[in-house]
């Protein structure tokens, strides 16, 4: 516990200290690396303690990205990723209520067909009504700003998730992943526990969406909403080790920089590699490659 | 006034489909009771069971706890009243140590309630239940009786005052049943539990226990003390008929 937080201390030192030292390129690559270690690592938070496998990350996402474009340039920044974090969060309240009594592929199915639902949904209304295909978001922070807002989100990610698994929240949580029923009978509620769980994983991807959207200038519901981001997050935290703190978090740095460096030359590959990696992991190393390092360590 | 009984069923019914797996049972339990439940396979007692801790909510009827009306509230509820069970297969969290698997009903459904000294922490459980030799060790590594015996600890972290135990010396040996049996006793006689106590064994129960329930085919035919249980006739042809003669 207290070398993770020092060595948290270390690398967030690191990543502060990066856009001063470092090239624009670096700057945009470490970007992509914390946008994910945020998202993976808030999804594992959830997802890796229960083994509800959520496909929804997406879907808090995307409205994260449309509703902190909605109020940008009317509402300070904070307030923007706020309110993108609280749209996720809500949503997720409300799904969760409609899918958190189903287990294993029935809920992961369905959250994925949520997540095109809403996708669906938001298209339609951008057509329809807003009759827009897509915004153009003026007005967007600087680079600096939006680099250290996404820092400040996955070390928010990271400081929670160590704080959740120290807690009754999180004993819980580890007590439906391993049997539900039983934790029932030990005075779990476990429908809230599990809606509280997959509220905040998706404030995160909320806000993370929010942050996120400005760096594209333009957005539209197919970039958003991209399934892309849904799926890497999932095989990211899967394949790091999802019930584990660190695996999810180095899985993210090293798929991030795989993805810029290798997608743009041979993008099959990357894919590829990404594919081969998760089935390896599947049937060689389900507990991630973090089981590695840590065998056998229980899921809390 | 006569204070409402413990926990009571009203006229529950759980069908699945077409079959009645329980049929309209009544039973109320007293505080300080030591009840046993018998009846051939498939009679219903576990379906019974898990109505009885919320686990499966009943098609028909009604549960009260206390007075309190429970029908189709969530385990976790009746776990807060006051009402643990233990599951016919020892259900314990494997990756956990024995220790974190008695801590966990503490934190939970026990967290806020009165509890006699010996429901008072995690060690003077594990020396209730005869489990403090190695409380670090996983609970998937330990044996199957010694899981049974920690099945029984988690529930009693929940600080209960109904303890509802499903067939727990089943594939034990003669000793091992024998030191259960006592352990359930001490259960009642020192903590002042009621203690409602499934068991197929019919012989172990009816040595035990001051009051017997039979259940056949999902209905409750009997409801008394052992020595008139073993001369009911209905009993006998339903069920005791086989064991008696083969016990002979």
């Amino acid at each position: 516990m207290k070398r993770d937080l020092v060595l948290v201390a270390v690398l967030a030192a690191g990543a502060l200290a990066l856009p001063f030292v470092a090239s624009e390129f670096a700057v945009s690559l470490a970007l992509t690396c914390l946008m994910y270690a945020a998202l993976s690592s808030s999804w594992a938070l959830f997802c890796g303690s229960t083994g509800y496998l959520s496909l929804a990350t997406a879907a808090f996402f995307g409205l994260g990205a449309y509703s902190g474009a909605l109020v940008l340039g009317q509402l300070p920044w904070p307030f923007v990723i706020a309110i993108g974090a609280a749209v996720a969060a809500i949503t997720a309240v409300v799904m969760g209520a409609a899918v958190l009594h189903l287990r294993g592929t029935y809920f992961a199915v369905l959250t994925f067909g949520m997540t095109e639902l809403i996708r669906h949904a938001v298209t339609y209304w951008e057509k329809r009504v807003t009759g827009t295909v897509g915004r153009v978001l003026v007005d967007v922070p600087e680079r600096e700003t939006v680099y250290f807002t996404v820092l400040a989100l996955a070390l928010l990610a990271i400081v929670v998730s160590i704080a959740v698994r120290r807690s009754r929240f999180g004993l819980a949580m580890a007590g439906i992943g391993a049997d539900e029923q039983r934790a029932q009978t030990l005075g779990v509620d476990t429908r809230l526990v599990k809606t509280g769980g997959f509220a905040i994983s998706a404030a995160f991807a909320g806000a993370i969406g929010a942050a996120m959207s400005v760096r594209w200038t333009y957005i539209d519901p197919a970039t958003v909403f991209s399934p892309f981001i849904g799926f890497q997050t999932v095989l990211i935290a899967l394949i790091g080790g999802a019930s584990t703190l660190w695996g999810p978090l180095i899985a993210a740095v090293v798929f991030s920089l795989l993805a810029e460096t290798l997608r743009l030359q041979l993008p099959q590959l990357y894919m590829m590699s990404l594919g081969m990696l998760l089935i390896v992991c599947v049937l060689y190393l389900p507990g991630g490659l973090a089981s590695l390092r840590w065998p056998g360590r229980p899921a809390p | 006034m006569k204070a409402p009984p413990l926990l009571e069923a009203r006229e529950v019914t759980v069908r699945f489909g077409g079959l009645i797996a329980v049929d309209a049972v009544s039973v109320a339990f007293e505080a300080g009771e030591l009840v046993g439940i018998i009846g051939p396979n498939g009679a219903g007692k576990t379906t019974f069971f898990d109505t009885l801790s919320g686990v499966r909510a009943p098609t028909s009827g009604e549960l009260h706890a206390l007075g309190r009306r429970l029908t189709g509230a969530a385990p976790h509820r009746f776990a807060q009243h006051g009402i643990a069970r233990t599951f016919q297969t020892p259900r314990v969290f494997a990756a956990l140590s024995v220790a974190a698997n008695i801590d966990f009903g503490l934190q939970f459904a026990g967290r806020h309630r009165a509890a006699p000294a010996s429901l008072s922490n995690v060690r003077s459980i594990l020396e209730l239940i005869g489990l403090s030799a190695r409380p670090e060790q996983a609970a998937g590594s330990i044996t199957p009786s010694q899981q049974r015996l920690l099945e029984i600890g988690m529930a009693l972290a929940t600080r209960p005052k109904l303890l509802l135990l499903d067939e727990v010396a089943a594939g034990l040996t003669e000793n091992e049943i024998e030191a259960m049996a006592r352990l359930v006793r001490r259960l009642r006689d020192e903590l002042g539990l009621t203690v409602v106590w499934i068991e197929h064994a019919v012989r172990t129960l009816l040595a035990h226990v001051e009051r017997v329930i039979v259940l056949h085919q999902g209905r409750k035919i009997a409801d008394g003390a052992p020595v008139d249980i073993v001369s009911d006739a209905q009993v006998v042809a339903a069920y005791l008929g086989d064991e008696m003669a083969e016990a002979a």
